[in-house]
């Protein structure tokens, strides 16, 4: 079998020697080399059945074509697929399972220095279900539940622009969270989770409500701050002569009385067509059904002669 | 020192001054020229020219640019110097990312950190409703409903798919880069350069392998010694030759070509491909699971398998310069037979 396993699903589970399998693929490695031998690769495509294995098996086709005299030389990379083998696709490995882990600095009763703690989230009392345990498990980590939090009460910190892009994926190297600023990083609610979290498993006996606060607070500081600079900055820019044209307010507002100036002239327009048809009609009121057609019709072709 | 020169030229007096005409930069010699001139002796060599700074520069520009204006003589001459240093004022970011590198200079394969995989975003795979459960094994775990493929069995795969790269590289075969999807172009042909391999970025034509007469009988082929120096001489005996299979193919999207696969497995050939949560594993010899989707990441991968491939030619080229061949060369009579009968040139009139 040339170093390959080729059981799915689960062969460790079901045991190799198990006779009755219930899907073809399952094979003896004695018949296995024969049946590559005399048949053809798109035959034995349609004996394996779902699984197609003629790519991990090049070598081994290789090899037969050469021993049985199909082709007249070896190819080059018979070799190298030797030393190299190709992997181990169809084996079933456990996935890694997931665990939430929180890290706590607790002071315990008796002693005066605080120790690490670390508490691991409690395992469910319904175990899983058989056919679940080759299924990848969610990953949790404990900011997940701080960012929940933050998001929810600042919902527009996500409309802020944001940097999703890593240039050597080793940005987190140069944070240090003991600070909520960060070289090279814009202060974002990302920097309240990491603040909180760093509070948290560092600070002895701190509560998530407290770290929350602590987190916070930093961060609206430095917004203000923020906002600050920019307006002096304004400022400064318009004393030494910068215009920066009109606001989207101004904007808004222009186009808004420009629809009220042509609302004002249609409705004057409106005004003096009831107005003469109310003149017309004051004289004979039995004929104003035929008047007002003949009116209308009157006034579009003077319309027409006018232009 | 600033404040009070602004506060000069702001004062009304100056202004009433009579001021003279700007003179143009170019008739103004006071101003130092990029390059300094160096005579070159026509009796002697060309030597390279060294572009070394005649004046060392200050580390504070501000400095710089005050001592320059002190220098200058005349207001105009300050004025230009002072706009000349002004550029120079700020910071330079030096550490930024550039798309362009990934394709200009590809990492080598011992190069490949997690880090670097993961800033591909090579980790990132489908939705969990699309994935193929042969690739469980490849799976780290789930988040936001997405698979995430491990990176560290991303890069284990890749170094495992590096060296054959390398390895068939090594012993002269040819390798083919196959990426159609859009953006791939660049990567694929960049793969080839450095492996001196071919390349795909448009359709792969269905039957280029079972049918390559018909398709790639126009194609020209050469006779090609160890040190890859072309044997005209061999012309005439290549007319009636079968057209030449790769001995190593990558696929960069295997989802889509699952023609050239097929074909692949029909003319036993092995395969590379990047195979992402919902591509089938078992469609090419050497998985790569990887997120084929981002071209950032099929970039990194082409550029490392390239950078592989490069690696392997120039150690064969070094042998073959040796007098070595790590594969048993083709002799010239052998050339020579004819590729249908296995006879010399007229063997069969012979025959007959």
């Amino acid at each position: 079998m040339d170093g390959l396993a080729t059981f799915w699903p689960g062969g460790a589970a079901l045991g190799q020697s198990e006779p009755a399998f219930a899907n073809p693929i399952f094979f003896a490695p004695a018949t296995s080399f024969a049946l590559v031998d005399l048949l053809s690769s798109q035959q034995y495509l349609i004996a394996m059945g779902k699984i197609n294995l003629t790519a991990l098996r090049v070598r081994q086709t290789a090899l037969s074509q050469f021993a049985s005299g199909k082709t007249s030389k070896l190819p080059q990379w018979v070799d190298v697929v030797g030393d190299i083998p190709p992997a181990e696709t169809l084996v079933r490995t456990r996935p890694p399972q997931h665990q939430l882990v929180q890290q706590r600095l607790k002071t315990i009763t008796g002693t005066t220095k605080p120790q690490v703690v670390f508490q691991v989230q409690e395992k469910r009392r319904k175990p899983k279900k058989p056919s679940r345990t080759f299924m990848p498990v969610e990953l949790k980590y404990e900011e997940d539940q701080l960012r929940t939090e933050f998001f929810r009460d600042h919902p527009w910190e996500l409309a802020r622009p944001r940097v999703l892009l890593e240039s050597t994926g080793k940005d987190f190297e140069h944070y240090d969270w003991s600070r909520i600023e960060q070289p090279g990083k814009r202060l974002d609610g990302e920097s309240v989770v990491q603040r909180q979290l760093w509070l948290l498993n560092n600070v002895p006996d701190i509560s998530k409500s407290t770290a929350y606060d602590i987190a916070r607070r930093e961060f609206y500081r430095l917004r203000l701050k923020e906002d600050i600079q920019r307006r002096v900055a304004a400022e400064e820019a318009a004393a030494y002569g910068a215009e920066f044209g009109p606001s989207y307010m101004d904007i808004g507002m222009q186009q808004e009385s420009e629809q009220y100036d042509k609302w004002v002239a249609w409705a004057r327009n409106q005004a003096q067509i009831q107005g003469q048809r109310a003149a017309a009609l004051s004289g004979a009121p039995d004929l104003g059904t035929e008047n007002e057609v003949d009116a209308v019709e009157a006034d579009e072709s003077e319309e027409v002669a006018t232009q | 020192m600033i404040v009070r020169k602004f506060g000069m030229r702001q004062s009304r007096q100056l202004l009433a001054m009579s001021r003279r005409a700007p003179i143009s930069a170019r008739f103004n010699s006071a101003i130092p020229t990029g390059e300094p001139v160096v005579p070159v002796m026509p009796t002697q060599e060309p030597e390279p020219i060294i572009q070394a700074d005649p004046v060392p520069r200050v580390e504070n520009p501000l400095v710089e640019m005050m001592s320059a204006q002190s220098q200058a003589k005349t207001p105009a001459q300050q004025e230009e110097s002072r706009r000349s240093k002004f550029h120079k004022l700020g910071t330079s970011v030096k550490a930024s990312y550039d798309p362009e590198n990934i394709l200009r200079n590809p990492p080598k394969p011992s190069q490949v950190t997690l880090e670097m995989l993961l800033a591909a975003g090579t980790h990132l795979g489908h939705s969990t409703s699309r994935w193929n459960p042969q690739n469980s094994r490849y799976i780290y775990g789930i988040r936001e409903g997405v698979h995430i493929i491990s990176l560290d069995v991303t890069a284990a795969y890749l170094r495992r798919a590096a060296k054959v790269v390398e390895e068939v590289a090594a012993r002269g075969g040819l390798i083919l880069f196959a990426g159609t999807r859009k953006g791939q172009k660049r990567a694929v042909v960049k793969a080839a350069e450095l492996a001196k391999g071919y390349h795909i970025f448009e359709r792969w034509i269905p039957g280029s392998l079972t049918n390559g007469e018909q398709i790639l009988g126009h194609c020209e082929t050469r006779v090609v010694n160890a040190l890859d120096e072309v044997l005209s001489e061999f012309k005439a005996d290549l007319a009636d030759r079968p057209s030449l299979k790769p001995d190593l193919v990558v696929c960069l999207n295997p989802l889509e070509n699952v023609v050239l696969l097929h074909e692949c497995g029909l003319n036993n050939v092995p395969t590379i491909g990047v195979v992402d949560t919902d591509a089938d594993p078992t469609r090419v010899t050497y998985p790569i699971p990887a997120n084929d989707d981002s071209l950032r990441a099929t970039c990194l991968i082409a550029g490392i398998l390239g950078r592989a491939g490069e690696a392997g030619q120039v150690r064969r080229l070094k042998m073959a310069a040796e007098g070595q061949t790590t594969y048993k060369p083709i002799s010239a009579a052998e050339l020579r037979l004819d590729p249908f009968t296995g006879l010399p040139p007229g063997g069969e009139a012979q025959k007959k």
